[in-house]
């Protein structure tokens, strides 16, 4: 178990340094894809299934979709992955960076767990991820209502900007 | 722009400036100021041509690194002292992480630097809601906040007195010396916060009213640049006479409403022991006056003699509704006799 969560943060890093090294976004967005689904398992490991779950849907399966979508509506003609050479190079001053880092502050290994939500592991019904959600339809309603209201506000935002088309000020050149 | 949209984004600066004033919770707070950056950005960029479009990205960037530093600062006191209250933040680290990303956030030295060209590439209008209504949530905050470090306060503010000054000496364009006379302004308010911030809040009140009455006649000449505001006296020859006490009145000179903070801040900062603090103050003043003497000069002091009745408009007269303006230039006149009024009511 202690080595799957260490594969599992390792494929995390490996996918962040990817993301930082200023790829094309098709190679930017699974590199995206890897650090989400490896921070579900990780999630997964110390018993937050359900949040891990709720992350993969609307993370993973609507906001990074749509961003796909939109990538390749911009499509590239010449997409620079690790193939290329200057890809390749942050990728490697990166990695050389998370090992220089890692053994800064490099200590021992313990079995951890998500102790605020699954403090009770198996004699829980209602745990903290799950309950969390109750919390925020019930107790946190103004908010909810307040952070509905601003993804509104950003949608008639971002199509105020775009309006134009090919004729607006932001384009696609 | 289609008026139900402008409704919307009016609807959520109100909205935005709202929550951050009814709000004792960091995040609450930090909501309401991104719901204004996010609401304005529209409203920057509708104009559609690059330089505006520019503007609103160097906005945008800024606001947004402001607002993930006061994310992050209000994070790290939740890390440290386990509670989100706005008022209650004891710990140094986050009070100036705060107060830099605040600082960013309006538009202090030596944080000042996107200030004069985003207000460039704007229209006047949208230039009077960012240099008025955009500053009052931040002050919110800043107000409530108990600053730590005594010396990072007074550098910031003897910074944008001192770059507000000599900024906007070399100037013609007046969107960029209204953005050093904010600057300035602002310098003036951060200076004397940790000793009294009833003053604060009374000279950022003036300071709104003052710049509101110069955006107004700066929109009702249609003048971007000094050499328009020589045409003045052929379009309204009535606020051609007026401004320069309007503009004086920012310069901060007696009889008028723009003392009044001035005078406070330096009788505080006297009180307090920090006389030489308060002459560099004063004497950094003195370059912002220049250029608002340097306006004045032009708009109104070379016109040819007469009467006001002699100069006769030839221009078609403006169709800007000019009721706000008359208050506005109003208030910027002649609120100084008011001072103990207004003292009582801002100072607990």
């Amino acid at each position: 178990m202690v080595y799957v969560m260490f594969m599992f943060l390792f494929g995390l890093v490996l996918g962040l340094a990817a993301v930082a090294s200023n790829p094309s976004p098709y190679f930017a967005a699974l590199g995206l894809v890897a650090v989400a689904g490896m921070g579900c398992g990780v999630l997964v490991g110390h018993g937050g299934s359900f949040l891990s779950l709720v992350l993969f849907l609307i993370y993973l399966g609507g906001m990074l979709v749509v961003f796909a979508y939109s990538a390749a509506l911009a499509a590239e003609p010449y997409p620079e992955g690790w193939g290329s050479w200057p890809v390749l190079g942050v990728m490697v001053a990166y990695l050389v960076g998370v090992c220089a880092a890692a053994g800064l502050f490099w200590g021992g290994w313990y079995e951890g767990a998500w102790v605020s939500a699954d403090e009770f592991v198996e004699f829980s019904v209602f745990r903290g991820d799950i309950g969390g959600v109750a919390l925020m339809y019930s107790a946190g309603g103004g908010v909810l209502v307040l952070g509905a209201w601003v993804l509104l506000l950003t949608l008639f935002v971002v199509l105020e900007l775009t309006r134009g088309l090919g004729r607006g000020a932001l384009r696609a050149v | 722009m289609n008026p139900y949209i402008l409704a919307i984004l009016l609807f959520g600066l109100g909205l935005g400036t709202t929550i951050t004033f009814a709000s004792s919770h960091w995040l609450l707070a930090w909501m309401g100021l991104e719901m204004n950056t996010l609401a304005i950005i529209p409203l920057m960029a509708q104009h559609h041509h690059p330089r505006a479009v520019e503007a609103t990205t160097k906005y945008f960037l800024t606001q947004a690194a402001a607002a993930a530093t006061l994310l992050f600062a209000s994070i790290t006191n939740a890390w440290l002292t386990g509670q989100w209250e706005i008022q209650q933040i004891t710990h140094p680290l986050p009070t100036t992480m705060i107060t830099l990303a605040l600082a960013l956030k309006i538009g202090l030295a030596p944080l000042h630097a996107w200030l004069p060209e985003v207000l460039q590439g704007l229209d006047l209008t949208t230039g009077l809601i960012l240099s008025t209504w955009q500053k009052l949530a931040p002050f919110a905050l800043i107000l409530q906040i108990q600053p730590s470090n005594s010396t990072t306060l007074i550098i910031l503010g003897l910074a944008s007195t001192l770059i507000g000054g000599w900024g906007g000496l070399n100037q013609t364009q007046l969107r960029k010396i209204l953005a050093y006379s904010s600057i300035a302004h602002l310098g003036w308010m951060i200076l004397i916060l940790q000793f009294s911030p009833s003053i604060t809040l009374l000279t950022l009140l003036t300071y709104l009213i003052m710049t509101s009455s110069t955006f107004l006649v700066f929109k009702l000449n249609k003048a971007t640049i000094i050499n328009t505001l020589a045409t003045s006296w052929a379009k309204a020859p009535a606020l051609t006479a007026l401004t320069p006490l309007i503009l004086l009145s920012l310069g901060g000179l007696p009889p008028l409403t723009g003392f009044m903070p001035k005078w406070l801040i330096l009788q505080e900062l006297t009180k307090q022991g920090l006389a030489p603090t308060a002459t560099l103050a004063a004497l950094s003043a003195l370059l912002s006056l220049y250029f608002y003497l340097r306006l004045s000069y032009t708009m109104t002091l070379t016109i040819s003699p007469n009467s006001l009745l002699g100069t006769t408009p030839w221009r078609l007269p403006s169709t800007q509704l000019t009721y706000p303006l008359a208050i506005s230039t109003a208030m910027t006149l002649c609120l100084l006799p008011l001072t103990p009024a207004i003292s009582a009511l801002l100072i607990p």
